[in-house]
C-alpha cells in the first residue's frame, strides 16, 4: 500500500459523496454523501500523516477534530429534518419549497 | 505538572473566554426561568456581549499587553478591528431581540441569546486565526450556532425550511473545506499558516492550490459570494429577522476578515496567481446580487440580495491585496454595520404587524413620517448616494481598486452601484408615493428607537465628518506577524 493508493480511494470517496450530496432526493441522503465527503478527507489527512510527516500528528489530530465536528454538525442536522418532518411529514427536497427566489 | 503547560498568548483570547462562559451560564439559567422573565436572560447576554465590546477598546490602547501572537491567533489591531465589529453587530442584534416579541412568544430566550453569543465567539476567534485547523473548528462553531437560530421558530415552517437548506450548503461547503485543508497538509506537512511561506519554495504545487480552492469555497459560502450563495435568500427570508440581521453582517464581516489574514497576508492570493479569480469572484457577485434584487417583492428576499452585492463591493479591497485595499474593506465593513443594522430594523418594525412584502411599506410616510425617513437614509446610504456614509466607504474601495489597476473592476462597480439605486428608490416609492392600507400608526418599542437612533447617527456622522474613521481604518490595516518568512 502506498499513499497512491489511499489518495486514490479517498478521491473515489469524495466523487461518490458529492455526488450523492448533489443528485438525491431524500434529504437523509444527501447527508450521506457530504458525511462520505468529510470521511473522504480524513482518510487524505490520515494517509498523509503517516506518508509524509510521520514524525508528526497534525494531520491525526484534524481527523479526530474534524470527526467530533461532523458528529455535532449531523445532529444538528438530524433535528432540522425532524422538525420538518413533524410539520410537513415530508423528507424529500422537492417537496420543501415554500421560499422561492 | 510536565506536559501540561497554558499555551502561550491564551490570555489575548480571555474576551472569548469570558463570552462563552457567559453563553453556557446562560443555556443553564434557562431551565429555571420561565418565560415572563425569559428577557432578564436576553439583557444579561447584552450586558456581557457589551462589557467584552469595552474590554477591546483597552486592547486598542495597551497594544503591549493585549496584542500579540498565540499558538494558533494572533491578535493585532485587524483582529480587534473585526472583532469590534461582530461585538457590536452582537450588541445590537440582542437589543433587536428583547423588543422582537412579546416575552410570552418567547422560545427559551436565554438558549437563543447562549447561541447568538457562542457564534459570536466563533467569529472572533474566527478572525484571529492562524492556523488551518483553529479556522475550520471556529467556522463551525459560527455555522452550527447560526443553522440552529435560522431554524429557532421550529413551528414556523418557512423558518425550518431556510434552516434545513442553509444547513445543507453549509455542511456541503465545509466538508469541501476540510478536503482543502487536507491537500495543504499533504502539500506541506503543516497546518500552521505562519510556517506555510518558506515551505512553497519556487512555484507553489498544485495540490496546494487545488486546496487553496477549496478554502475559497469554504469562505464564500459564509460571505455568499456568487456562486455559493444560493442558501443567502431562504435562510434570510425564513430566520427571524433579529437573526437575519445578524446574519446579514457579522458572519460576512468575519469571513472577510479571516480571507484578508489568509489570502493577503500568510500566503498572498497574488503570490498563487488567484488575483483574477477574486475580481471575477466579487464583480459576479455585485452583478448577480444587485440583478436579481431588482425582481424581489419581499423585502426579506430583496435585503438578501443587497447584502449579497454588497459583499462583492467588499470583496475588492481583499482583491487589491496592499494596505489601501484593506482600508477601504474595513472603513466598509464599519459602515456596512450601521446601513444594514439600520435597514433591518425598520423592516422589523414594520414587518412585525404587517408582514415582509413591500407592499407592507405602502405610505409608511404617513403612519411613521420618522421612520420612512431614516429608512430612506439608510436605503440611500446602501446605494452610495452623498452625503451618506456608504458613499464614502464605496469611495475609498473603488479608489484603491483604480489606483492598483483594477480600472474594470472599479467601472463594473459603479454601474451596479447605478442599478442598486433603482431596486433600493423602489422601497422608498412605496414609503413615500403609494397610499396605506392603514393610517394606523407604526409603533416602535423603545431599544428599536435606540438602535435606529445610533443606526442613523453612524450613517450620518461617518457621512459628513469621515476623517476620524478614515484614519481609524488606516490603523486597523496591520496584522501579526509583521513579516511573514519569505520563501
Amino acid at each position: 500500500m502506498t499513499l497512491a493508493h489511499y489518495l486514490a480511494v479517498s478521491g473515489l470517496l469524495f466523487c461518490i459523496g458529492l455526488f450523492g450530496a448533489l443528485t438525491r432526493r431524500n434529504i437523509i441522503g444527501i447527508l450521506m454523501g457530504i458525511e462520505l465527503m468529510f470521511n473522504a478527507a480524513n482518510l487524505n489527512l490520515a494517509a498523509f500523516n503517516r506518508f509524509l510527516a510521520p514524525a508528526g500528528v497534525a494531520g491525526n489530530v484534524v481527523t479526530l477534530f474534524t470527526m467530533a465536528v461532523a458528529a455535532a454538525e449531523i445532529v444538528v442536522g438530524l433535528a432540522l429534518i425532524m422538525a420538518i418532518y413533524r410539520n410537513m411529514n415530508t423528507v424529500y427536497a422537492e417537496d420543501i419549497n415554500l421560499l422561492k427566489g | 505538572m510536565q506536559g501540561l503547560s497554558i499555551p502561550q498568548g491564551l490570555n489575548l483570547l480571555i474576551p472569548e473566554f469570558g463570552l462563552s462562559v457567559m453563553a453556557l451560564a446562560l443555556m443553564v439559567l434557562d431551565l429555571f426561568f420561565d418565560a415572563k422573565r425569559g428577557k432578564a436572560l436576553m439583557a444579561l447576554g447584552f450586558v456581557a456581549a457589551g462589557v467584552a465590546l469595552g474590554s477591546l477598546g483597552l486592547a486598542y490602547n495597551a497594544p503591549e499587553a493585549y496584542q500579540g501572537l498565540g499558538a494558533l491567533w494572533a491578535v493585532d489591531p485587524m483582529a480587534l478591528f473585526f472583532k469590534a465589529i461582530i461585538l457590536g453587530t452582537t450588541v445590537f442584534v440582542l437589543m433587536l431581540s428583547i423588543d422582537y416579541k412579546p416575552a410570552s412568544e418567547l422560545r427559551h430566550p436565554g438558549s437563543f441569546t447562549a447561541l447568538v453569543l457562542l457564534s459570536a465567539v466563533g467569529m472572533m476567534l474566527l478572525v484571529s486565526a492562524t492556523d488551518l485547523l483553529m479556522i475550520f473548528l471556529s467556522l463551525e462553531l459560527v455555522s452550527i450556532s447560526s443553522f440552529i437560530l435560522v431554524g429557532y421558530e421550529r413551528r414556523d415552517l418557512k423558518s425550518s425550511e431556510g434552516a434545513i437548506k442553509y444547513f445543507l450548503f453549509g455542511a456541503f461547503s465545509s466538508a469541501i473545506f476540510v478536503y482543502g485543508i487536507s491537500f495543504i497538509y499533504g502539500a506541506l506537512g503543516t497546518t500552521h499558516l505562519i510556517d506555510i511561506r518558506p515551505l512553497l519554495g519556487e512555484g507553489p504545487a498544485l495540490m496546494f492550490l487545488v486546496g487553496c480552492l477549496f478554502l475559497v469555497v469554504g469562505f464564500g459560502f459564509k460571505v455568499s459570494l456568487v456562486p455559493f450563495h444560493f442558501w443567502v435568500p431562504d435562510a434570510y427570508e425564513g430566520a427571524p429577522i433579529p437573526v437575519t440581521t445578524y446574519l446579514s453582517i457579522a458572519p460576512k464581516a468575519a469571513a472577510l476578515g479571516v480571507m484578508a489574514r489568509v489570502f493577503n497576508h500568510l500566503i498572498p492570493h497574488t503570490q498563487l496567481d488567484m488575483q483574477t479569480l477574486f475580481a471575477v469572484l466579487a464583480v459576479a457577485t455585485m452583478t448577480v446580487g444587485n440583478l436579481t434584487a431588482i425582481f424581489q417583492t419581499n423585502v426579506k428576499r430583496l435585503l438578501a440580495y443587497s447584502s449579497i452585492a454588497q459583499a462583492g463591493y467588499m470583496l475588492i479591497g481583499f482583491v487589491t491585496a496592499n494596505q489601501l485595499g484593506r482600508e477601504g474593506l474595513l472603513l466598509y465593513a464599519f459602515v456596512y454595520v450601521f446601513m444594514n443594522l439600520g435597514v433591518f430594523t425598520v423592516a422589523m418594525a414594520v414587518g412585525n404587524e404587517d408582514g415582509y412584502e413591500l407592499e407592507a411599506f405602502d405610505g409608511l410616510c404617513r403612519r411613521n413620517l420618522g421612520l420612512s425617513l431614516l429608512m430612506a437614509s439608510f436605503l440611500l446610504s446602501l446605494a452610495g448616494i452623498p452625503p451618506f456614509a456608504g458613499f464614502i466607504g464605496k469611495f475609498s474601495l473603488f479608489a484603491a481598486a483604480v489606483k492598483d489597476g483594477f480600472w474594470w473592476l472599479a467601472v463594473a462597480a459603479v454601474l451596479n452601484s447605478v442599478v442598486s439605486v433603482y431596486y433600493y428608490m423602489k422601497i422608498a416609492y412605496h414609503m413615500f408615493f403609494r397610499n396605506p392600507r392603514t393610517l394606523e400608526p407604526v409603533r416602535t418599542e423603545i431599544l428599536v428607537t435606540g438602535t435606529l437612533a445610533v443606526a442613523a447617527l453612524g450613517v450620518v456622522v461617518i457621512g459628513l465628518y469621515p476623517e476620524p474613521f478614515i484614519a481609524m481604518a488606516h490603523l486597523s490595516t496591520e496584522f501579526l506577524p509583521v513579516s511573514v518568512p519569505l520563501p
